[in-house]
């Protein structure tokens, strides 16, 4: 089990170091730099510039080095906690990613939590619940919540929360009130997709013999819901558990834009927009080191939830 | 006018309403809508909330000297107050921190005597020392950054700046700038304490530094909250303020909310008091906020309009002049402003937009005309095809138009109407990262550019390829003679510091344009707030950002 960890952990850092190249050499190749960028922003083109303006536009940022050299270099400083100074923000990296983590994971976790709770509720009533026109009903309930662009649930919340009943702020970051519509907003579409899974695996699994069996003992159908049914059913619902962080992720970049909310997804999409190689180079690792944590961690869990999974026993089988 | 609108049932349909109302709004920049409505005492004290759209993505920056950001230039002009002022009504330079000043007759030296008693917030004394270290600092900003930081325009030819006493400064140039004595009174050249320059360039975007202004920077937090204070004992407004002395409101708020219909549905609800729009408010928009019982602002943004600028390289179908003049009567211009920006939004007129001073309206020149057009085009060699568009040699009458996401604006009807002379117009979107590669390449025929500043000189950071932003599209835009005569006029502007000799070498080069097709004027930028009915004494300044002096709430 321990080699296991250990291997794991060396694939983890294989991983974060391939996200760390390729989206260097990603922004790297981009049609323009930069500082030719922060330029055009203000209107101004580089040719404007002399060859020796230039080059001391682009020293004040570091980006005058040879490519070879700035990857090694930058690469160097990450390792040692050095992230570098964001082009656009006038900002080390560090500083920013102090600032606006927390509003972005009290979010995505609120919102994690809200779809874990929801996602799961509603799967369970649906498969309970036997009246025909209700099943259906919750039944297709996923489909539409996955499909409605996130975008205009929350201004649709907005619109209702905010300006005509004026219950809660349309804007702002912090302070409970300003995170229940974003957080409604992601979770929505999270709840939807792991009900969708989640319902498909109760079907599955309520199919089973042994579900059968429970049932013929005597047991009530709650009971055996409850009891045979809920945890096999969750097998499939972790698996995808990984893959709903990363969406929380950048559904985090639409909320944090309708709301106004000063997060890392707002920071991403302005780094991007920016091209401000540090500050993106530093959140995609960032986002890849929560995923590749979230799917160890979800991979470690199988054996607890079934205990037919069993890690490390390649040696056995071979 | 503001009771009136107010009453929702009378207004028979709201469009007359926001069309009446915008009407005198456009027209005037008095701020009639606040103080004359209210018609009482400024009662002091409050908060007042502004709403920005987003902070800037490229650059975060609040340093007076290095910023572009216009929202941000509102703010520094609370904050940091500038050697003169400028009349928006008259474009007229008139005094503030400095009393009077004299221009030498070469025009390479100006004089600046300052008044008695101005201090920065930290209480150390405004003086000549203190103008000279901005200037100073100003430079030293230049050469950092390779000549590309922002207020360098401003500061063309500055050689040195010397102290002549304690309250005289003498701002010496190698080559004469006539519109220096505007760039004074802009927020890129207001007056921060020299110990602000102590700090680097970075930290003073930041916010880490002091002005003389009648609040004080209290904290900016980029894309998310910047407050002002008053400042207790501001007594130097410049007299183009009604209040002179301190501000009626204690703090200012401005947050960034880059959604329009969110920052709308925040002024309507009663969140915010103001909201300042980047891009002017939709027809929806402003009757949601007249209904409510707001108050529209606007005033044009004065400077370069939002105008095309040609590619006449040879080869390309602009090189023919007369191709580039069907294009005027090709461009039905009241049409346009009134389906994209509503019934009431002023027409574009010429290079410049309408509140720059020395504007010269062409109209006459850009009236639609398509059977004219037509007959340029047939004149030029491009016959009608079948499909509808014009070819000659084989070759289809197709114009490239480069636009980014933020550059769409009715682009589309644009098309349609080149269309209805055969002229096809071909958007191709393209990010902002790629546009500096396709100016290069002179792959485009006509791209698009602006330019804020209260001052006709502006253009030439878009027309003289001496002084270009863009090289590129500078010599691309006409024909070598057309460009040395239109650096001849840049030079004959800057060079006089007799306005009426300025004023001619503007309407002269403002003719030229349109007469040589190197112009094409697409709108006019007009700068919209939205106030609730709880503001009064609004007023834009000449470069029509907000003034805070006189604002008070109820």
């Amino acid at each position: 089990m321990t080699r296991y960890i250990l291997g794991r952990f060396a694939q983890a850092l294989g991983v974060l170091w391939a996200a760390y190249t390729v989206t260097f050499a990603v922004l790297y190749l981009l049609p323009s730099d930069p500082v030719a960028l922060q330029l055009g922003a203000a209107g101004i083109e580089t040719d404007k510039l002399s060859p020796a303006e230039l080059h001391t536009a682009k020293a004040r940022h570091g980006l005058d080095r040879p490519v070879l050299e700035q990857y090694f270099s930058d690469l160097w400083g990450f390792l040692h906690g050095d992230l570098g100074e964001s082009i656009a923000k006038q900002k080390p990296v560090t500083a920013l990613l102090g600032e606006r983590l927390g509003p972005t994971l009290t979010l995505t976790v609120t919102a994690g939590v809200l779809a874990l709770l929801g996602g799961t509720a509603l799967a369970y009533l649906a498969s309970y619940v036997r009246w025909r026109p209700a099943r259906m009903f919750l039944t297709r309930l996923p489909s539409f919540g996955a499909s409605f662009p996130q975008f205009f649930i929350g201004l649709l919340l907005i619109q209702f929360l905010s300006f005509n009943l004026g219950v809660l702020p349309a804007t702002g970051t912090y302070g409970w009130k300003a995170l229940v519509m974003p957080a409604i907003t992601i979770a929505i579409l999270a709840a939807s997709q792991l009900a969708q899974v989640l319902m498909r695996s109760f079907d599955d699994t309520l199919g089973q013999p042994y579900v059968a069996t429970a049932r013929a003992k005597g047991l009530s159908r709650a009971a055996v819901q409850w009891h045979h049914g809920f945890r096999n059913a969750l097998l499939p619902a972790v698996t995808i558990l990984g893959v709903l962080i990363g969406l929380t992720v950048t559904s985090a970049i639409v909320a944090e834009t309708v709301f106004s909310r000063n997060g890392i997804g707002k920071l991403a999409q302005e780094a991007v927009l920016a091209q401000d190689v540090p500050v993106v180079l530093a959140i995609v690792t960032l986002a890849a080191a929560i995923f590749v944590f979230v799917n160890l961690v979800v991979d470690l869990l199988y054996p607890l939830l079934d205990p037919r999974i069993v890690h490390g026993q390649r040696k056995a089988v071979a | 006018m503001t009771r009136r609108v107010s009453r929702r049932g009378i207004a028979a349909t709201a469009l007359a309403v926001t069309a009446a109302l915008g009407l005198t709004a456009c027209g005037s920049s008095d701020g009639e809508g606040g103080t004359a409505a209210a018609g009482g005492e400024p009662v002091a004290g409050g908060t007042l909330k502004i709403a920005f759209w987003s902070d800037n993505p490229s650059f975060t920056c609040v340093d007076p000297f290095q910023t572009y950001w216009i929202e941000h230039r509102t703010v520094i002009r609370n904050v940091a107050d500038s050697l003169t002022d400028q009349d928006p009504e008259t474009g007229e330079i008139k005094p503030w921190l400095a009393e009077r000043w004299e221009i030498s007759p070469d025009g390479r030296e100006y004089t600046f005597h300052l008044r008695d008693g101005v201090t920065f917030s930290d209480g150390t004394p405004l003086d000549a020392a203190a103008v000279k270290a901005n200037f100073d600092g100003a430079q030293a900003v230049v050469k950092e950054t390779g000549g590309s930081a922002y207020g360098a325009s401003y500061i063309l030819g500055l050689d040195h700046t010397e102290v002549v006493d304690p309250s005289t400064v003498k701002v010496v140039f190698s080559a004469p700038n006539s519109s220096f004595l505007q760039a004074s009174s802009t927020t890129n050249l207001a007056i921060i304490s020299p110990d602000s320059y102590q700090k680097t360039s970075k930290e003073r975007c930041l916010g880490q530094y002091l002005g003389s202004g009648p609040f004080t920077l209290e904290s900016y937090k980029p894309n998310e909250l910047t407050t002002l204070q008053k400042r207790p004992g501001y007594a130097w407004g410049s007299a183009l303020s009604e209040n002179t002395g301190e501000a009626h409101l204690d703090t200012v708020e401005f947050s960034y909310v880059a959604e329009d219909s969110v920052r709308t549905g925040n002024l309507v609800s009663g969140a915010i008091d103001i909201a300042w729009p980047r891009n002017p408010f939709t027809v929806e928009d402003r009757e949601l906020i007249t209904r409510s019982d707001g108050v529209l602002e606007s005033r044009p943004l004065p400077g370069v309009s939002a105008a095309f600028y040609p590619n006449t390289t040879a080869g390309r179908p602009l090189a023919d002049v007369n191709v580039r003049r069907a294009l005027y009567k090709a461009f039905d211009l009241p049409t346009f402003a009134k389906t994209i920006f509503g019934p009431d939004y002023p027409v574009v007129a010429g290079a410049f937009d309408s509140t720059t001073p020395f504007f010269a309206p062409q109209s006459d020149r850009l009236r639609h005309d398509p059977p004219g057009a037509a007959k340029l085009l047939d004149d030029a060699g491009w016959k009608l095809g079948e499909d509808g568009y014009r070819f000659k040699d084989g070759r289809k009458l197709t114009l490239v138009l480069p636009i980014t996401a933020q550059s769409v604006f009715g682009t589309e009807l644009i098309q349609d109407q080149f269309k209805q002379v055969g002229i096809e117009l071909r958007l191709e979107v393209i990010t902002g990262a790629e546009l500096p590669a396709v100016l290069r390449n002179g792959s485009y025929d006509l791209t698009s550019s602006y330019f804020t500043r209260a001052d006709p000189g502006a253009l030439q950071f878009l027309l003289d390829p001496d002084y270009a932003n863009s090289k590129a599209l500078a010599t691309n835009a006409s024909a070598p003679e057309t460009t040395a005569e239109i650096k001849g006029l840049f030079a004959q502007a800057r060079e006089t510091t007799d306005d009426a000799q300025r004023e001619e070498a503007y309407a002269e080069l403002q003719s030229l344009l349109i007469e040589q097709g190197v112009v094409f004027p697409w709108f006019e930028r007009v700068q919209f707030a939205g106030l609730s009915k709880s503001v009064h004494g609004f007023a834009f300044t000449s470069e029509s950002f907000l003034k805070l002096n006189d604002v008070w709430k109820q």
